[in-house]
């Protein structure tokens, strides 16, 4: 029986590590490591604790270096999992025992009499559990959430036989991590299996731990146990005995008897594991499910459900008094919810207040965070400042030594770059911002937004005249008129490029989109490509929710909660089956008993809140590229995405006006003027008045787009209505009235190319009355008047203009005229 | 865009007319402005020729030379000018002389260019001219079959960019000679330098020209979306984790193993059954690492069903369990599988199309067995099964009335069935 000492003594050591890992005395735990390693040195396990604990000993300056090591581990674990099944099939063909044969043949599965060790390792295959969700970490850790979201999710799909401590710690990153994939669905899902199994193991440990203590035979699973055997065995005998007798009734009682003791609780989390979990880490129920607490409520606001939040923080924090636990983290979230409320003082007040700053990485986030409630209050510059303090903490956290996991995720930096981007754009520097969200395209390249953002850079940054290719746009605030010659040979000549292509020079230009020092060169052509991206990104989005409700409406029925021994519908429950149930009965589930309907029926609003947010994204997207495919000369694309635009089911009014304007100018570049007036004669009524395109309140919408709170709707609060409305950068855009007059300008040079001269003049004054210093429309009443050939009149309305101004000669020397 | 000095460079060319020879003056325009620069000025210049009034008769001789010249290596129909030329040509209310030279340059007649153009209008002689008609000429010259070239509309009907705008005392006559400016004198009032305005024309006149000017209006940036200024939070502390299963102790699993493999093969003894429902019992993870595959349940389910029941109830939760529903609804109808359904029904929740679908084969296999006295047992086995799925409300008798009202009809005969057939008279 040597191989069975050798493996206690491996057993002693095994222990022996593990206690020196858990108190913290790494290079202990390494030695002995090290022993074991060289007497089981194919054993992936040790291997894979050595990596731990050298990464704790001396912190973690490369994780891509032990991500690599734990993948060997878990690919070598595998490879003897297939080396040992293949070993026992062809032993058991041979009609051997198992036992004998599997001994020796790894180290996992040694099999010794001897009974006093974890009952973890089962023996049949190498559980690669804790490797896998070690990687999972890492993952986590380097902010890569998408991998670390399909390693947890093949580990969730049997999360049912893994050990209860490893699955408690699978479920909160899992938590965590989709949370920051944005997945609310994945995230329910695991609430609720977490919550179950803390709740069962909650109310039957204490039954379980006390059968385990006394190991006697009074129990009821040892009364069945005999009870059931004995049936069993004397089935067979019983049955035909009864047959016999015509007695099957009884039969049949009988077995439903012995049927009703098998329906008793099962606990998730067995007592072996709760008593380890103690030992180990001291994670106590009161303080889990204060973390799940918290959970829930990061969950509501993330669905922007703030009431039922304010409910769920309050609880947190009477939670957190009752233990005596440190609040922070309930006070941040209560900060957060008063900042999606609008009461930017109290969230400061709560922030200040939540905040230990002694820690860096708390600090960087207390900065942002702060930059947030001043930006929503209007104060950019303030807000800056705030921001690049974040980043400064989060630079100084780079710099820190060791390194250890945990500052890889502390470092935020790529977010608050992002958020410093909205602020430089808002504050009208897109050059700037441009850099940012190039920046945080690291972490966001997937968002269909960031490339909505770059684009509107090229188009400030072009508009503003702040690119170098961009010297062909002239200003256009106004008409430069020269004057050449004088007295009788006195003649004025209108400086005007045609109003087709302006920017045909960009064309073949930017080739590169990236400049040398790689960073985004701002122009036209970039812009269309951001705009593809986004349109791509948002289509793929589409398509995802389209498939995931689709399948939804066969299954319905898996409510089985009555039931005790299942626990859980979720391990199994596709996304889908949620959405459905909740679709079904979420009003009646709203004030219903079902503990997370409150959840689920924000989740599904939350889903409509970012369906509604992407139908947003869209009409900007579209706008913007039809736009961009007219300043390139592609009317013909420009017409197509207009179209596009216009077919959307729910655009604003103000893209529909811009998608009628755009198809218009594109339809007239095509030569086909009656079908452009067609885009704009919609919006005339009594023969040749011109409606509002769209009206003062669709332009407050536009410009903030505040999605309705649900609980909100049966009136709650009504200080938030007005929260971001006090935004000091407004959207810059035509007032009603304007998109009016652009209306009656448009349509008098289509009247003009179409010879209706009359026509013309009439639609081009009326708009010369309604926007009196557009230069364009100066421009278009002179062309109209120098078709007619009415010069003096051309000649009256250069000089009334404000907005002419008169160069002599060629110099620009301005003369009053 | 014309620089100054270029311009007033062409002025000096266009001057020239009065004492040089046109083709000096032509090859110095060929050899003082670079090509494209060329096609500008070429196309001021016509611009220039359409205000009859502007250039001097000289110049106007100078300028239509040089149009002709600048493109007379090619064949007339290539030069873009050539319906510029055709129509002073063809102009009635042009100058003879004018219509004349055209017509010579055309018929590449190289001997005026020669004379000086103020020579050529001093030696004109109106009365040794024929004049061709315009089709004529256009036929001659410009129409050898290029297809029109694509013009945009807002092109098409685009104005010349320049104005008059006569700056005269009130009242006078723009046409009067006085207001001409002439050198040496001082000027007055309304005069103005002609060759100064042309110089500034030459510079600014558009080739384009004044067109429509759509307003395009720039599209709105996207207001900052909900949730898209980042808020943050500080992350949970997700440590590695050490791996308890290090050299662990793996025997009870490979023990109860052995007797699942046992237990495949025939009943086992109390004792060994009570181990590994103990072991079961006590370690909920263990039924998944026991060895049993989809495959080996019918062998369970026939030798210790009680064990079978036990691992499916174990079971109930993970995705493999329809797999293991599958492979009991198919396998052969015995006392044992009947067993182990009954005993599931009462502990589990089990799916309803599961139920149906053993029930349904239940029946079928009662009427496919040949052996009378099986038939018979079976058929009171199923019957008492039934009574017992319907009194605990397991199954919804609606759903399978008429199958099993047909199946206590055929096997009336049978007390059980009877019974089971009264038992479903009442439910009605």
């Amino acid at each position: 029986m040597g191989s069975n000492d050798g493996v206690l003594s491996a057993a002693a050591a095994a222990k022996d590590a593990s206690v020196a890992f858990h108190s913290d005395k790494f290079a202990e735990c390494i030695d002995v490591l090290n022993q074991l390693f060289r007497r089981r040195n194919d054993d992936p396990k040790v291997l894979h604790n050595m990596a731990i604990a050298r990464s704790f000993q001396d912190g973690c300056s490369d994780p891509k270096k032990l991500l690599e090591l734990l993948n060997n581990v878990e690919k070598r674990s595998t490879e003897l999992s297939h080396a040992s099944a293949e070993h026992e099939d062809t032993v058991s063909s041979v009609g051997n025992k198992a036992a004998l044969g599997s001994k020796g043949t790894n180290g996992v599965a040694q099999h010794s009499s001897s009974a006093n060790g974890s009952p973890i390792g089962y023996g049949d295959k190498p559980d690669t559990s804790v490797t896998t969700i070690n990687i999972a970490i890492i993952w986590f850790h380097l902010h890569e959430y998408a991998k670390a979201y399909s390693v947890l999710d093949s580990l969730y799909q049997k999360i049912g036989r893994i050990d209860e401590w490893t699955a408690l710690r699978i479920c909160l990153l899992f938590l965590d991590v989709a949370l920051a994939s944005d997945d609310p669905w994945k995230f329910f899902d695991v609430l609720n299996y977490l919550e179950k199994a803390c709740f069962v193991s909650d109310t039957t440990s204490q039954i379980r731990s006390s059968n385990l203590e006394g190991k006697s035979s009074s129990t009821a699973a040892d009364a069945y146990n005999s009870d059931s055997v004995a049936s069993s065995n004397a089935s067979e005998s019983t049955l035909s005995r009864t047959l016999l007798g015509e007695n099957l009734q009884t039969l049949i009682s009988k077995i439903d008897m012995s049927g009703q003791n098998l329906a008793r609780p099962a606990s998730l989390l067995s007592s072996d594991d709760l008593l380890r979990a103690a030992s180990d880490h001291p994670i106590s129920t009161s303080d889990l499910r204060l973390k799940l607490q918290l959970y829930k409520v990061r969950l509501l606001l993330l669905t922007k459900n703030l009431k039922a939040a304010k409910r769920e923080v309050k609880m947190a924090m009477a939670m957190n008094v009752a233990h005596g636990k440190d609040s922070s983290m309930a006070l941040l979230l209560k900060s957060q919810l008063e900042y999606h409320q609008g009461n930017y003082p109290k969230a400061i007040k709560l922030l200040m207040a939540s905040s230990n700053q002694t820690e860096m990485g708390i600090s960087s986030i207390y900065n942002n965070n702060m930059g947030c409630i001043y930006y929503r209050l209007g104060k950019c510059h303030t807000s800056s400042i705030f921001f690049s303090k974040a980043l400064i903490n989060c630079s100084s956290l780079r710099k820190e030594n060791p390194k250890m996991l945990s500052t890889f995720s502390q470092d935020k930096s790529l977010e608050i770059i992002y958020n410093c981007g909205l602020q430089y754009l808002a504050c009208g520097k897109p050059i700037l911002a441009a850099h940012c969200f190039h920046k945080a395209g690291l972490i966001f390249s997937r968002r269909p937004l960031l490339w909505l953002r770059i684009a509107e850079c090229c188009l400030m940054a072009v508009e503003k005249g702040l690119v170098k290719s961009s010297s062909a746009q002239s200003n256009r605030s106004e008409v430069k008129v020269h004057v050449i010659g004088n007295g009788k040979w006195r003649q004025l000549a209108i400086e005007a490029g045609s109003s087709g292509n302006r920017h045909m020079d960009f064309l073949g230009k930017d080739n590169r989109f990236l400049g040398d020092d790689k960073e985004p060169n701002l122009s036209f052509p970039f812009a269309r490509q951001c705009l593809f991206n986004g349109l791509y990104l948002l289509n793929c989005l589409d398509s995802k929710y389209a498939s995931s409700v689709s399948p939804c409406s066969s299954t319905s029925e898996e409510n089985g909660q009555n039931n005790s021994d299942n626990k859980s519908s979720s391990v199994i429950d596709s996304k889908g089956s949620h959405r459905s149930n909740a679709n079904v009965d979420s009003k009646e589930l709203k004030g219903g008993s079902a503990p997370n309907a409150t959840l689920q029926s924000s989740i599904l609003h939350y889903e409509e809140m970012c369906r509604r947010q992407n139908m947003m994204i869209k009409q900007a997207l579209l706008a913007d590229l039809a736009y961009v495919e007219l300043q390139l000369g592609n009317p013909l694309k420009a017409l197509s995405t207009a179209r596009w635009l216009l077919e959307l089911p729910e655009c604003s009014r103000i893209c529909i006006f811009l998608g009628n304007v755009y198809a218009a100018e594109s339809l007239c570049l095509l030569n086909r003027p009656k079908e452009a007036a067609e885009h704009l004669l919609i919006y005339l009524s009594r023969g040749t008045h011109f409606e509002l395109p769209y009206t003062q309140l669709d332009c407050e919408q536009w410009r903030v787009e505040r999605i309705v709170d649900p609980e909100e709707l049966t009136g709650g609060f009504s200080n938030s209505k007005n929260s971001s409305h006090d935004e000091t950068q407004d959207i810059i855009f035509l007032k009603p009235e304007e998109a009016r007059g652009t209306l009656s300008a448009n349509l008098a040079l289509i009247c003009a190319m179409l010879g209706n001269v009359e026509q013309a003049h009439q639609f081009v004054m009326q708009a010369l009355s309604i926007i009196p210093n557009s230069p364009e429309t100066i421009l278009s009443a002179i062309y109209v008047d120098l078709i007619i050939g009415n010069i003096q009149e051309a000649l009256t309305k250069l000089r009334q203009c404000s907005r002419v101004s008169f160069l002599s000669g060629s110099s620009t020397l301005e003369s009053s005229c | 865009m014309v620089s100054e000095q270029q311009s007033e460079s062409l002025m000096a060319l266009l001057n020239a007319g009065e004492h040089r020879p046109l083709d000096e003056i032509v090859s110095d325009f060929t050899s003082k402005f670079p090509g494209l620069l060329r096609f500008l000025l070429c196309s001021s210049l016509s611009l220039l020729l359409e205000n009859k009034k502007m250039l001097r008769s000289s110049q106007r001789l100078v300028a239509l030379a040089i149009l002709h010249q600048n493109y007379s290596s090619q064949k007339p129909s290539s030069n873009p000018f050539i319906s510029v030329l055709v129509n002073v040509a063809c102009d009635e209310e042009a100058e003879l002389c004018e219509r004349a030279f055209i017509i010579q340059l055309l018929g590449s007649t190289n001997s005026v260019l020669k004379l000086s153009a103020a020579d050529f209008i001093k030696s004109f002689d109106p009365s040794s001219l024929v004049l061709p008609q315009r089709e004529q000429l256009q036929k001659q010259y410009c129409n050898t079959g290029h297809p029109e070239p694509y013009n945009c509309l807002f092109k098409n009907t685009s104005v010349k960019n320049v104005v008059p705008d006569p700056d005269l005392p009130h009242g006078c006559d723009q046409n009067s000679p006085e207001f001409e400016q002439q050198p040496g004198l001082k000027p007055k009032i309304g005069s103005g330098d002609r060759d100064q305005m042309i110089t500034g024309l030459l510079q600014n006149l558009s080739l384009e020209g004044l067109g429509p000017r759509w307003i395009r209006p720039l599209p709105p940036r996207l207001p900052i979306q909900e949730g898209e200024l980042v808020w943050l939070n500080p992350a949970n502390k997700h440590e590695l984790l050490w791996d308890y299963g290090m050299c662990a102790d793996t025997s009870r699993g490979a023990a109860v193993r052995d007797l699942i493999t046992k237990a495949l093969k025939g009943p086992l003894g109390p004792a060994q059954q009570e181990q590994v429902l103990f072991e079961l019992t006590n370690d909920p993870k263990l039924v998944y690492h026991c060895g049993l595959t989809p495959k080996k349940l019918p062998e369970l389910v026939e030798n210790n069903p009680l064990i079978a029941v036990e691992v499916l109830i174990k079971l109930m939760n993970s995705p493999e369990i329809s797999e293991y529903f599958t492979v009991l609804v198919n396998m052969d109808m015995s006392l044992h599988s009947m067993e182990v359904v009954n005993r599931l029904t009462t502990a589990v929740e089990l799916p309803t199309e599961f139920v149906h679908l053993y029930i349904t084969n239940c029946i079928s296999s009662c009427e496919n067995i040949k052996d009378k006295y099986m038939q018979n047992r079976l058929v009171r086995l199923v019957c008492v099964f039934l009574q017992s799925l319907i009194r605990n409300n397991i199954i919804n008798v609606k759903d399978l009335f008429i199958e099993v009202q047909a199946f206590c009809i055929e096997f009336s005969r049978i007390r059980e069935a009877a019974g089971l057939f009264r038992l479903l008279k009442t439910l009605e």
